[in-house]
Parts: structure tokens; C-alpha cells; sequence
């Protein structure tokens, strides 16, 4: 926000200062609390996936024999493990490795999703038939099971389950891609650009691709949480990343058999992906909502 | 196949002119679904084929149950038995003309048929995943039509449970009410079975997700909807709010929802997976998950081609639902 | 204990003659003799209440009984309903997890208690040549297979021939590694009398003791491998009815059984109906089914339940011979070329608390790593080999030259730093608990110096040698089930035994000439003092001398047992759970 452009709120030229404050609070107030709320949630978890030692209470990998399984307490947060391991500190350092799978996985599939929705949305009709069919074949696959095949083959490991499941997630967004160029190439400013001369990659630039793109953010900040889930499933079976990262997906599958003995081991993993992905929804959710004054919620 | 996924659908997709239109666009979806099963079992072939590792002598490991190093002699015996040594181009030959016949090969483990190995097991993965998508929508409407549109507490809640259950990790909440309703409480059998009573909480955790995308499709489209003019000529005709949601928008507000029942399918399939071995439930989930760390390869191959054209087939039978519900795209 | 009983009520009992010096008979099945049985089923009955008292302070006795509370007569009928984890490819193969459920539907040719003394099963007495290299077997009349063929020298024959035929589908890897090198030939000699001769004395009894020699019908041998998988056919005391893939195997009484072994709680045909052998590959779920009364009787009780079902429930636990779960080590390729090395590992870590810790009771720990408590010539000793010492850790790898120290606090040589990668497969040859110690091994070896990092593979990478290539690996948990240390010479036969080939075995490669001088000395001998005296020098130069092994704990079959069910115990053999005694409390 610079001096030089003029804000909407006309103040006089030269009178900055506090009057942009009270327009910046203005705008602070008119954000509901629940999104409030939610971004301290991501900038917490921010905070632990870039510089997990400001959260750390404890050493994530120190094994303390004597402490094992000990219930939430002060000394402890969430508890420990069967190796006396923290896991508080574990479920923090582990949010780094696990938002990683998480954007990386979704933005493998949008990426995936552009190219192939983009060949579709823009090219002729037979790019766009052909691409058509790829994607259905890409739909055929049940998502986990192309996940599993390509695990399967290169083994369990954090890049495997990226583009993996980034892989597998994909041919939503290719979907959902192809329509909104669709739509957005037979809509009214388009055609008044093309009447006006533009040529098609200036049109492209300026007019289809931003308004396409727009109402993606929420799919991809719901995709967010999806892929976590997905790459969790993994670990699951068995394939997820080597030990002894504590990934949640891996802390959820070395929880499983205490459920009823030490119940802190399974939920409080499971508690972070459902809060991480609710909070990443509800920032989405109304990001949409200011950029395009509706929200639409297409799924992936 | 050329349904998507928003509201796009409707301008998009052509609307045919009476019924042989219909016919025609039958016949086109059908060509096509076989196209994609053939691109299916050819592209998981060549996967397959990029396996690292000896495969005689996986197969030979996995029979004795024990890691040895066989002598040349046997390594050969089991190579020939399976075709391991041939060319790939000659294997998927092979493959293709079984697959043309019905015939999907024999498993490298079960020493069974393929198809008898799917056939024993699918039925069900199949009973499983229609009673969650049943249960989805139910849940999913429900939820929509009592919050949509309102602003009040109940509808945030209920926004809040779609998105989190959405992503909701399913073995996470499996385990949970497993150990809840079934361990503690006794509500629900242990062990899944065969009866009614086994299904419910596999059905109620596979649909959990599903119900949180249906439902905020339906509720965004609702929510919409409850501005268009035939909703205020309704309401000022006399109905009740109730009625005028359940009567005259839902209908309306489903089509997308229907629409994603064909993806729902697929996603469901997939959730099998895990649902299945949570609850210790046969089904081909669990057959995919052996077959898939045991590289049994024609079980594997044989498992997509099966959920594909099913998946295909649903989605056949979705396109030609969205036709009888849209009546502006029956007769034009 | 329970047989020392049994023994002398039955010794006293002058219209049979029995003499259990090793070379007994049991009476036959015939009807004559089923009505004499009959009252004496009841006085047997009580041998329980009489034991009970014996056992009880006896914790789980050597025998594996089961633990006894309250007397009840055996009842008729009624279906187990037991919860088992591994489910195996085909239910006739090697594997010992296919093995505890082909002992439901055959039998062996002899069978043992857990103080080595062997009892007349399918074989009712045997002799054995003065050189050692000569068995015959007497074999038990008036046997059938369920499908009719009657149980003969010429089947024990055709067994042996299919298991040995590398062309056939029946071909046994397990019976090939035990005899193959020393078993000369097996001869009929009389239509119930088998004359099995070998190149060297060994101690073949133990061997057919094992679950890899159940006698199948010789017809199931000639048929499909497909059939031969679903449905085979044995002489046990239960008959396989259907394979539900992925659910469960339903196993049937066989009414005519009367082949029990000499060990067993009574002769004749099973108490219950039938066995559903469910396959509940879940632990929770496992567990919440007997809890919840859905499971009667289940196995591997997870180790987070252990402290609840020794509460709630009887416990059978048996800790198998061979082999147990531990660390082999590479020593051809990498830091682990070199012994001290090998020997610094071994002391950096606290291996003992580790496994004490996490399997809080459903496992202990096995420090020997050449074999398992479980076996007769184990050397206690062993235990101690590498008791946790970071101070003696630290001093054998200044002398081995890992002097410098990276920032991270690694050991660097060369340049190059002390990193010892595991490979291991979950749910395969490791539990998640196994896991779990392998993760505190990881941190404690970290504070001497060593970078360990831990590589898992799935079943089919482990399989088909994924990162198990020369120079992938450093060290590798496996375990091998049997029931002495003649386990030992499957394990450490040099390549010179296989023509060359190298025994995948011996993953770590590491071939001692006087190890190996040892075992097959020891292999041998027929005095069975001299024989353990061998095994345990062969031990102390594979953990001490050597230090090619890191033991963690012995395989253990756990079996929590449900209120109504009684007299389920576990074959001493290895482990094997027996129901054909078991029966439901009223």
C-alpha cells in the first residue's frame, strides 16, 4: 500500500498516517472472529513447520525410558510415547514435514490440473476431447489406489507420497480447470477484448487466466487438508515416511493400538490435522469471499 | 464422459433433441467407457512394469514365507510359469487378449483365477460403499436443508462440519468409533460380518468425508438458489419455509450433488481401502492393499480394471439420472 | 509337569501297556478300546484340578499348559472362535504362521515336550541305529486321511519325495534347509514301517518334531496347487471346510480323529465342533473382539493390552526356540567390516530397558543373539554379552579410528560418517513394536556417535531384495523359528554347502571356519551333553568372538484365552495352539 495511489476513502493528499491506521482497523473489525482466529491457528502453525524450536518444549527424538507412556500433564502437553518421547514437541516438529506433503501434494495436483484443464479449457476441440479422456482415466483410478501402485514402486518415502497422492488428487482440479476456462472464454468481457483487438495471449494474460484462477484458492486451501488426510491413510498402511519423523500420518499409525491405554497418542495428531484444516478453509473460505464477493466451493 | 464437476455442467454439456439423441449419446459414452478401461489397463500394466526387483524371486520368498536366495534352476522353473522373462511387449500382448476374453489371469499368490478372487470379495465393497453414499446424502440434504441460507449459529455449525469432516482422516475416526460404540459401549459388533448391524459404522466413517463435500455443494447451491424468483413466488403463495426447501429447491439444489455421485464412487472406493482393514471387513480394498505391497500383478491389474468399469458404469448411470432430473435437458 | 501326572495315573493302569521311556506305545483308536476309555475320560478329567495347584505357581510352565483355575468336565460342542493376525498365501507352505494352522488338520511323525522328551504321534515307536544314520519308524494303524486314504509308510514316503522336489509345487524350503544335506533316503520297508537313513548322524527326531513335516494325504500331493492351497487334506483332528480370503479359514471336528499325540490332554476326536480361524489383522480390533466376547480365544495379545489381559484373562505364552528377533549385521560391505565396530553397536545401545519397555511383558528380552531362550542349549550367559555401556561403546570406535566428530556429533573417517542404515519390513519380519525399538536404538546410539537411520520396506520390496544390495545396508532384524540349535547350521552353512551360492540365511555374510567346525560336529553327535556343549561353544564365538548378531527378543506366541474356554495349550514344539483338547465350560 503506497502513499502514491490514491486509497478509496478519499482523505486529502498528504494526510496519511492515521487515518490509514483507522481504515486498516476498519477493515480489521469488518474480518469476522472465526477467521480471526483461524490465522492466528496458521500463523502458529507457520511458525512450528518453519522454526520448530521456538514451540519445541522437548527434544522431539530424545527417548526417556523411564517417562514412557506417561498421561498429559504440566512437564508434558500432550503426553508421551512408548519411547518417553514428547509429544507435544513431536506433533509440532512433525507440522513441517506434514504441511509439506500437504501443499506439496495439492500443489502437485494443481499443477497437473492447470496443465491438462488449461490444454482443455483453451485448445480446439480435439486437444480438448483427447485431454477429456485422459482425465477420465485418471478419474477411473480410485485416488488411494494410484497412491498406493506408484508407493508401490518407488517406495515409501516423502516425495513418493507427494507426488503421489498430488497425483492421484489431480484429476479434480483438471476438472475443475477445463470448466472455469470454459466459462470464463465465452464470457462478456472476453468477447468485448477480442472485439476491441486484443490479441488472444494479451487476452489470456489479462483477462482469462485471472478470472479462472480466482475461485480456485478455496479448492486449494480445502485440497490442503485433504491431501494431509490422504497422505495420513498412507502412513496408515504402511507406507508413509521412514521413522522416526514424526509426520502425523506416522503418529497416527503408531497410536492406533493405544487407543483405550494412552488415548493422547491418537488424538492429539488427528486433533492438529483437523484443526490445521479447518483453519486453512475458514482463512480460504473468506480470501474468496473479499476476491470475488461470493464463494462457490467446487470440490477437488 | 463428459460430465464436470460445476455448475457449468449445464451449459456445457449439449442437450439433445428427443430420444434418439439419446440413443446416440448412449452409444457415444459407451465407446468411450471402453476406451478409458482399455487406457486404465494398459497404463497400470506399464506401471507395474517399472517395479524394482526380482520378481521370480519374490514370488518364490513369498511362497516359503522366508527371504532365501534361490538356485538358478528354481528361479527359471517359477520365470517360465509366469511369463517373467518374455518381452514386454509380448506380456502385455498377452495380457490384452486376456482381458478381451474375460479373462484376467491367475494370481501369482492364490494360485486362483482372478476374476473368482474379485468375485468372491466385491460384493461387499459394493454393499459397503452404497450404503455410505446413501448415507452421505442423507446426511449431507439434511444438513443443507435445515442450515442452508440462514445465518444463524446451527448453519455455522453445520458449515463447520462439513469442512472438518471433509478431512477428517478416516482411520482416525474408524478407530475412534470403533473403540467408542463397538469396544466400550457394545453397540456394535467387533467384527463387521455380514449382518446390518456390522455395516453401519464402516458405512457411517466412509461416508463421513463424502457427506462434507456433498453437503457444502448443495449448500452453496442452495443458498443461491433461495434467491431465485420461483422461491419467493412460492413463498408468497402461502408454503411454509420448510416446504418450500424440501419441495421446490432441493430438487434443484441437488444436481450437483448428483453429478459428484459418480466422483463420490471413486472417492468411496478408495476410502474402501482403509474402512475395510479397520474394521477387518473383506472386501477388494483389503484384496488391493496385499496385492499391491505383494506385487501380485495380475490381482492388482485385475482390481482396477473391475473398479474402473464400475466406476464407469456408475458414471453412465449418473449421466442418465441428471438427464431425468434436469427437465431442461430432456426435451428441448 | 501336567505329563508327569499324566504318566503316573496312567502307568498304573494295568490294561495298558505303556512304558513312556521315549520308545512308547498308545493304545489304538478301536472301538474296543474307546469303550474302556470312556470312564477313564472322566478320572482324566479331573487331572486338571490336580495340576492346577502344581502349575499355578509354576507361571507359564516349560510345557506351555494352559493355566487352569477351576475343573470342568469336557463338554461336547460349541464352535472356538479364534482371532489370529497373519493371514498366510496358501495353507500349506513354510512359513510359521501358516504352520500354527496346519497343525489343525495334520499331524507329525512325532511330537515333544517342552524338557526335549519325545512322544509317539503318527509314529508309535522308533529305533534308532547305534551309528545314528538310521531311523525306523513304526507307524499307527487304523489311520485315515479325512479323504479316505489310508495313512501308510508309503504316504510318509511320498511326503518326504514331494517336499524335496524342487519342480513340484509342494516343494518344502524348510524341510530342504533342515535334511536335504544330510538325509540319504527314505524307504518303505513294511507297509507301516518307514526306514529314513542319513549321510551323518543328526537329530532328525527334533527336526520331524517341527510344524514344516505335518504328513499330508498323498493325494492332495499329486493334485493342483491350487487345491492343494485351499483345501488340503491331513490326518489332524480338524478338517479344513472353506477359505474365506481375508476373513477367516472354518475348520470342522473330524469325528474319526485318532492320532493325537502322546503329550496330548486326551485321545480321540475333539470336544468342539469346530475351529473359525478369523484373521483380524487389526490390533485393536483383535483385542476389542475377545473383549467384547466375539473372539474366544486370541492371539498376540498387542503388547499396549498386555498389562489389561493379564488382568482379565488366562495368558498362554510360549517363547519359541531358534532363532529370536535380532539385529544381523553386515559384514561384508561398510562400517560394520570391522569387528570392533560391530561390537560398539552393540554396546551403545540399551537394548535390554528398550524391549522391556515398549512389549512391557508380551515379549522379554533376548540378549543372546544366536538363539533363543526358548531352545535347550541356550547360553544364559549370552544375555549379558553387550549389556548397554557407552563408555566401552565409545572406546572401541576411537580404536577402531572413528576418532573426529562432525558438528551434528557424528563420527566422521575418511571423511566419511558412521552411518548404519536398518532395513526392516513392518508387519512382516518386525512388529510395530519392534519398531518402536528399533527408534530408542536409534537415539541411544546417536549419543556414542553413531548416525543410525531406519529404511523400511514393504513385504514384496523386502522380498524381491530391495535395498538389500551389496553396500544398501548395515544391519537387518530377522528371526527363524524351530526348536534347538540345529537351527544353527541352517543359518550359518558357509557357501561351500550350496555349491557356492551364498546362504541367503547368513545375510551378513560373514563365514567363520571354526564356527562352522563347531556346528557341524555338534550336528553329529548322539550324546546329547557333548551335542550342547558344541552348540554352546558355536554360540559364543558367533555373539562374542564374532559379534555378527544383536539380540532383541525371541518370537513369543501369546494366546489370551476367554472365560468359557478351557484346556487350550500350546504344542512345545513351537508354539503351535492346539484345540483338539479344548472344550467350553458350562
Amino acid at each position: 500500500m503506497s502513499t502514491a495511489s490514491p486509497s478509496f476513502d478519499e482523505a486529502p493528499a498528504g494526510t496519511g498516517g492515521p487515518r490509514r491506521g483507522a481504515v486498516a482497523w476498519a477493515h480489521l473489525r469488518s474480518v469476522p472472529v472465526g477467521v480471526l482466529l483461524s490465522s492466528v491457528v496458521l500463523l502458529l502453525f507457520l511458525v512450528a513447520a518453519l522454526v520448530p524450536s521456538l514451540l519445541e518444549t522437548h527434544d522431539p527424538f530424545a527417548t526417556d525410558l523411564a517417562a514412557s507412556l506417561q498421561s498429559p500433564s504440566g512437564s508434558h502437553l500432550f503426553g508421551t510415547d512408548q519411547s518417553g518421547r514428547d509429544v507435544f514437541s513431536r506433533v509440532v516438529h512433525g507440522t513441517g514435514q506434514s504441511l509439506l506433503i500437504g501443499l506439496g501434494s495439492t500443489g502437485v495436483a494443481l499443477v497437473i490440473g492447470l496443465v491438462l484443464g488449461i490444454a482443455a479449457g483453451l485448445g480446439g476441440r480435439w486437444t480438448d476431447a483427447g485431454v477429456s479422456r485422459f482425465i477420465d482415466v485418471l478419474f477411473a483410478f480410485p485416488t488411494l489406489f494410484l497412491a498406493l501402485l506408484l508407493v508401490a514402486i518407488f517406495g515409501p518415502g516423502i516425495t513418493t507420497t507427494i507426488v503421489a497422492v498430488g497425483v492421484g488428487t489431480s484429476p479434480g482440479y483438471a476438472r475443475m480447470v477445463r470448466g472455469q476456462f470454459l466459462a470464463v472464454r465465452d464470457a462478456g468481457y472476453v468477447e468485448a477484448a477480442r472485439a476491441v483487438g486484443h490479441p488472444p495471449s494479451r487476452i489470456v494474460r489479462q483477462h482469462i487466466f485471472p478470472n479462472a484462477i480466482r475461485p480456485l484458492v478455496a479448492i486449494f486451501t480445502l485440497g490442503v487438508g485433504q491431501s494431509i488426510a490422504f497422505a495420513s491413510g498412507l502412513a496408515y498402511l504402511g507406507l508413509g515416511v521412514a521413522p522416526p519423523a514424526p509426520e502425523w500420518g506416522a503418529l497416527l499409525d503408531a497410536g492406533r493400538q493405544y487407543v483405550t491405554e494412552a488415548w493422547w497418542l491418537e488424538l492429539m495428531p488427528g486433533a492438529a490435522i483437523v484443526l490445521f484444516a479447518l483453519a486453512v478453509t475458514v482463512v480460504g473460505r473468506h480470501v474468496q469471499e473479499r476476491l470475488e464477493g461470493n464463494v462457490k466451493v467446487r470440490i477437488p | 464422459m463428459s460430465t464436470t464437476v460445476d455448475t457449468f455442467t449445464v451449459a456445457e454439456t449439449a442437450a439433445p433433441r428427443g430420444r434418439r439423441r439419446l440413443a446416440g449419446r448412449v452409444g457415444r459414452r459407451l465407446v468411450g467407457a471402453i476406451g478409458v478401461l482399455f487406457a486404465a489397463a494398459t497404463v497400470t500394466f506399464f506401471l507395474q512394469a517399472l517395479m524394482p526387483g526380482d520378481r521370480a524371486r519374490l514370488i518364490i520368498n513369498q511362497s516359503n514365507g522366508s527371504l532365501t536366495n534361490p538356485t538358478e534352476a528354481e528361479r527359471a522353473a517359477v520365470a517360465e510359469r509366469y511369463h517373467l522373462d518374455d518381452s514386454l511387449l509380448s506380456q502385455y500382448a498377452h495380457y490384452i487378449g486376456g482381458l478381451v476374453r474375460g479373462d484376467l489371469g491367475v494370481s501369482y499368490f492364490q494360485h486362483e483365477k482372478v476374476t473368482s478372487i474379485i468375485g468372491a470379495q466385491i460384493g461387499s465393497t459394493i454393499v459397503l460403499t452404497l450404503v455410505a453414499l446413501v448415507l452421505a446424502w442423507i446426511i449431507a440434504l439434511t444438513v443443507t436443508v435445515l442450515a442452508a441460507g440462514r445465518d444463524n449459529v446451527w448453519s455455522k455449525l453445520a458449515s463447520g462440519f462439513q469442512i472438518v469432516s471433509a478431512s477428517i482422516p478416516q482411520y482416525w475416526v474408524g478407530t475412534i468409533f470403533l473403540v467408542v460404540f463397538s469396544i466400550q459401549l457394545g453397540i456394535f459388533p467387533v467384527e463387521s460380518g455380514s449382518g446390518i448391524d456390522g455395516l453401519i459404522l464402516p458405512a457411517i466413517t466412509l461416508a463421513l468425508p463424502v457427506a462434507g463435500f456433498l453437503g457444502q455443494v448443495s449448500q452453496d447451491e442452495f443458498s443461491r438458489l433461495l434467491h431465485q424468483p420461483f422461491v419467493t413466488s412460492s413463498r408468497t403463495r402461502g408454503s411454509s419455509d420448510l416446504s418450500v426447501r424440501v419441495r421446490h429447491v432441493l430438487r434443484h439444489a441437488a444436481l450437483p450433488g448428483v453429478t459428484l455421485s459418480g466422483w463420490a464412487l471413486g472417492f468411496l472406493f478408495s476410502g474402501a481401502v482403509i474402512v475395510e482393514t479397520v474394521f477387518a471387513r473383506p472386501g477388494i480394498g483389503s484384496v488391493l492393499v496385499t496385492a499391491a505391497t505383494a506385487r501380485d500383478i495380475p490381482l492388482v491389474t485385475g482390481v482396477v480394471i473391475v473398479s474402473a468399469a464400475v466406476y464407469v458404469v456408475a458414471n453412465l448411470l449418473v449421466d442418465l439420472a441428471y438427464t431425468v432430473i434436469d427437465p431442461r435437458l430432456k426435451d428441448q | 509337569m501336567l505329563n508327569l501326572l499324566l504318566t503316573r495315573l496312567r502307568s498304573s493302569r494295568p490294561d495298558h501297556r505303556q512304558r513312556w521311556d521315549g520308545v512308547g506305545e498308545v493304545p489304538d483308536g478301536s472301538q474296543a478300546h474307546r469303550r474302556r476309555w470312556l470312564p477313564r475320560r472322566l478320572a482324566l478329567a479331573a487331572l486338571p484340578l490336580l495340576a492346577a495347584a502344581a502349575v499355578a505357581g509354576c507361571g507359564s510352565s516349560a510345557d506351555g499348559g494352559g493355566v487352569e483355575t477351576t475343573a470342568s468336565k469336557p463338554s461336547r460342542g460349541g464352535t472356538i472362535q479364534y482371532g489370529h493376525l497373519q493371514e498366510p498365501p496358501c495353507l500349506i507352505n513354510t512359513w510359521v504362521q501358516t504352520g500354527y494352522l496346519s497343525r489343525q488338520f495334520l499331524d507329525g511323525l512325532v511330537s515333544v515336550d517342552g524338557k526335549g522328551k519325545f512322544y509317539p504321534w503318527l509314529a508309535t515307536s522308533w529305533k534308532v541305529s547305534k551309528d545314528g544314520k538310521t531311523y525306523t519308524f513304526e507307524l499307527k494303524p487304523n489311520v485315515k486321511f479325512t479323504d479316505g486314504t489310508p495313512f501308510d509308510a508309503k504316504a510318509v514316503k511320498a511326503n518326504f519325495d514331494a517336499w524335496l522336489d524342487a519342480k513340484r509345487w509342494t516343494y518344502n524350503m524348510y524341510v530342504g534347509y533342515h535334511v536335504a544335506n544330510v538325509l540319504d533316503e527314505v524307504k518303505v520297508t513294511g507297509p507301516l514301517e518307514v526306514e529314513i537313513k542319513l549321510k551323518e548322524p543328526h537329530d532328525l527326531l527334533s527336526v520331524l518334531s517341527q510344524y514344516a513335516f505335518g504328513i499330508i494325504s498323498p493325494k492332495t500331493l499329486a493334485g493342483s496347487q491350487a487345491n492343494g492351497c485351499e483345501k488340503p487334506v491331513g490326518t489332524g483332528g480338524f478338517i479344513v471346510e472353506k477359505w474365506n480370503r481375508g476373513k477367516d479359514v472354518v475348520l470342522k471336528r473330524n469325528p474319526d480323529y485318532n492320532s493325537a499325540p502322546g503329550n496330548a490332554k486326551h485321545q480321540g476326536p475333539a470336544y468342539v465342533d469346530g475351529v473359525v480361524w478369523k484373521f483380524l489383522k487389526d490390533d485393536t480390533l483383535r483385542y476389542g473382539s475377545l473383549r467384547t466376547g466375539e473372539s474366544d480365544v486370541i492371539y498376540e495379545v498387542p503388547g499396549a493390552s498386555w498389562a489389561d489381559a493379564k488382568k482379565r484373562y488366562a495368558i498362554l505364552q510360549h517363547v519359541t526356540g531358534g532363532v529370536p528377533v535380532r539385529l544381523a549385521l553386515e559384514t561384508q560391505n561398510g562400517p560394520f567390516k570391522d569387528v570392533r565396530v560391530r561390537k560398539a553397536f552393540g554396546y551403545a545401545s540399551d537394548r535390554r530397558k528398550a524391549v522391556e519397555t515398549v512389549f512391557r511383558g508380551a515379549a522379554p528380552y533376548n540378549g543372546n543373539g544366536a538363539l533363543s531362550a526358548g531352545s535347550p542349549e541356550h547360553v544364559e550367559a549370552l544375555e549379558h554379552a553387550y549389556d548397554h555401556d557407552p563408555a566401552k561403546a565409545a572406546e572401541l570406535l576411537d580404536e577402531a579410528g572413528w576418532t573426529q566428530k562432525n558438528q551434528d556429533g557424528i563420527r566422521v573417517k575418511d571423511g566419511k560418517p558412521l552411518t548404519i542404515r536398518i532395513v526392516y519390513s513392518p508387519g512382516n519380519n518386525v512388529t510395530n513394536d519392534d519398531v518402536q525399538v528399533l527408534q530408542i536404538i536409534q537415539d541411544q546410539a546417536k549419543q556414542v556417535g553413531f548416525d543410525v537411520q531406519l529404511k523400511p520396506v514393504t513385504q514384496a520390496g523386502l522380498w524381491a531384495g530391495e535395498h538389500h544390495g551389496p553396500g544398501e545396508w548395515d544391519a537387518e532384524p530377522w528371526y527363524w523359528v524351530a526348536r534347538t540349535a540345529e537351527i544353527l547350521h541352517v543359518i550359518w552353512a558357509p557357501a561351500s554347502e550350496f555349491g557356492g551360492t551364498p546362504n541367503g540365511n547368513n545375510p551378513g555374510g560373514y563365514e567363520d571356519p571354526k564356527t562352522w567346525a563347531l556346528i557341524e560336529e555338534a550336528d553329529r553327535t548322539v550324546d546329547v551333553k557333548k551335542r550342547t556343549a558344541l552348540y554352546q561353544q558355536a554360540q559364543r564365538r558367533i555373539v562374542e568372538t564374532d559379534a555378527l548378531v544383536l539380540g532383541l527378543r525371541p518370537l513369543t506366541v501369546n494366546l489370551a484365552v476367554g472365560p468359557k474356554l478351557r484346556d487350550v495349550w500350546l504344542s512345545p514344539a513351537i508354539g503351535e495352539p492346539v484345540f483338539t483338547d479344548a472344550y467350553f465350560a458350562k
